[in-house]
């Protein structure tokens, strides 16, 4: 009698009680940062999204609309500049299109792979050692829906970090943040407005330009690669750094094949250019917002250094490398 | 970095606490917050930086100056029949492509002021003189556009890859208006369906 009672209070409080349990678990679940990372992967890939982003860069923004579908694994994207020139690109599968208006001009170029402009994240395929630290820091709103920050904070000055608001309900990343380790942005690009999963018209993908009189243009294939045994070697990589590959590249303007080292402490990534110092001289430092590259010569060579990570990272990696 | 996170309010309220108590007794502290905060208002451009619009204005220029040419030569049979080349088109794009997205130009920082070309910076920039590169750059932008490549099949690296490499084209050559495809255009011959380069009228 006491027994049926019991299971009779019982049963509603333990339906009451599971969904709260189940909840608690799956935000436990979403809270865990390679979690967050991995439902961020996939929407990027597979989600359809059309919006409004605002990129700041170099003190500096501008203003751009973004379409975006995937249909059985064929991208189409439109990205257009709504200022300046009103550049667009135009993305049919591995066919981009960027359009000149001002220019009348079409430059067409292939992109071999599923790199979307907002693929250009760190992936969750990423292992990071420990020169990292991930936690959620918080929630927020980002283009009117809910986001959970991400904060990858690098343990020394090295390489930059970042900070990533994704959407608590799908993963795709609403805003992304490079930050320096002064806590400076170096760059950021954010959702000012966006709609996620919806059906994108088909005129929303195309251009806005009529292109039959303008002139189009195209790269040559100019690249070659191959495997080689590296002769150059590096005594003092900041931690964390590690050989990933060495090629020979034959590049335009280059007389001879140009030695290229890559590093990587698994999320920063290094190019270590080795020209023989017979052809053209590059600016000793340079930066393209978060790119920073750095030029020395070492005996008959000239070594450059280019990476998204602080100036000070591409110097001591240029300065140090060595020959065999 | 725990000052960092601090101004960005991201520290967990008891270390913000503890950080805060530090900074009532620590003048040298304080400073360092302050002087965290005025660089990222300077470098988010609250702040001009000097020379940054004239810079923008001789790229602008540069585009407006610079005629394309055409120079005929014949691809080799593996290419694709829609990039049938005219090499030597400088068009050169990177400079073209910088003064369409006008807060990506690459910023030269040259450590000889004197012997710098072109240098647009004015006087009362503290260390860094910024210029507008000269051809000897062209081989900063390959390499740039070899890193980028790189850096995307990997999945990772700056979130304006895709830009930044756009910026970075060095030479390109013409497409015969026969063989272009008609992907992404609002033109009347256009097709919206995703076809191959094989499936096109020739």
């Amino acid at each position: 009698m006491l027994t049926s009672r019991r299971n009779r209070i019982a049963t509603p409080c333990l339906a009451l009680v599971l969904p709260l349990l189940l909840v608690s678990v799956a935000h436990a679940q979403r809270d865990a940062p390679n979690d967050w990372l991995q439902r961020m992967a996939a929407a990027v890939q597979t989600t359809n999204y059309e919006g409004t982003v605002i990129r700041m860069q170099d003190g500096g923004y501008e203003v751009l609309k973004v379409a975006h579908t995937v249909v059985d694994g064929v991208i189409r994207e439109r990205v257009s500049i709504q200022e300046g020139n009103g550049l667009e690109i135009i993305r049919n599968g591995n066919e981009v299109h960027c359009i000149l208006p001002d220019q009348e001009s079409v430059l067409v170029e292939e992109w071999n792979d599923q790199s979307t402009l907002f693929s250009a994240l760190p992936s969750s395929d990423i292992r990071f050692g420990s020169e990292y630290d991930l936690a959620i820091v918080r929630e927020d709103r980002v283009a009117g829906r809910k986001a959970g920050l991400l904060a990858i904070r690098p343990h020394d000055s090295f390489r930059f970090g970042y900070r990533i608001w994704m959407d608590v309900e799908t993963g795709f990343p609403l805003q992304m943040q490079l930050v320096a380790d002064d806590g400076s942005i170096v760059e950021q690009v954010k959702f000012a407005d966006i709609s996620l999963g919806q059906e994108i018209p088909a005129s929303d993908l195309t251009s806005s330009y009529s292109t039959e009189n303008f002139r189009w243009f195209t790269q040559p294939s100019k690249t070659v690669t191959r495997t080689a045994d590296s002769q150059w070697s590096n005594s003092n990589l900041p931690i964390g750094f590690r050989t990933i590959s060495t090629q020979r590249e034959e590049l335009p303007g280059s007389d001879a094949p140009v030695t290229r080292i890559l590093y990587s402490d698994g999320l920063a990534q290094v190019s270590v250019f080795i020209a023989t110092n017979k052809g053209k001289k590059v600016s000793q430092r340079s930066r393209v917002g978060a790119s920073n590259s750095y030029s020395t010569e070492i005996g008959d060579y000239q070594v450059t250094a280019i990476g998204e990570v602080p100036a000070r990272t591409v110097e001591q990696i240029a300065i140090s490398m060595q020959p065999l | 970095m725990q000052i960092s996170a601090y101004v960005d309010g991201e520290l967990p309220g008891n270390e913000a606490e503890m950080l805060l108590r530090r900074m009532s007794q620590d003048a040298e502290l304080r400073q360092q917050v302050a002087d965290y905060l005025a660089t990222g208002r300077m470098i988010r451009g609250e702040r001009s930086v000097p020379g940054m619009d004239r810079l923008r204005d001789r790229i602008s220029a540069a585009v407006d100056e610079r005629p394309l040419q055409e120079d005929t030569e014949i691809v080799g049979k593996d290419a694709p029949r829609y990039m049938r080349r005219l090499a030597g088109v400088a068009i050169a794009a990177s400079v073209a492509l910088a003064a369409i997205f006008g807060l990506q130009q690459m910023l030269v920082v040259s450590d000889q002021p004197d012997t710098a070309i072109d240098n647009v910076a004015q006087s009362n920039l503290p260390e860094a003189i910024y210029t507008v590169p000269d051809a000897s750059d062209d081989m900063l932008r390959e390499y740039r556009l070899s890193h980028g490549a790189t850096w995307l099949d990997l999945g990772s690296g700056s979130v304006n890859a895709r830009l930044v490499s756009l910026q970075s084209q060095g030479v390109l050559v013409d497409v015969a208006a026969d063989d272009r495809l008609p992907v992404g255009s609002n033109d009347p011959a256009s097709d919206e369906s995703t076809n191959t380069p094989d499936e096109q009228t020739p």
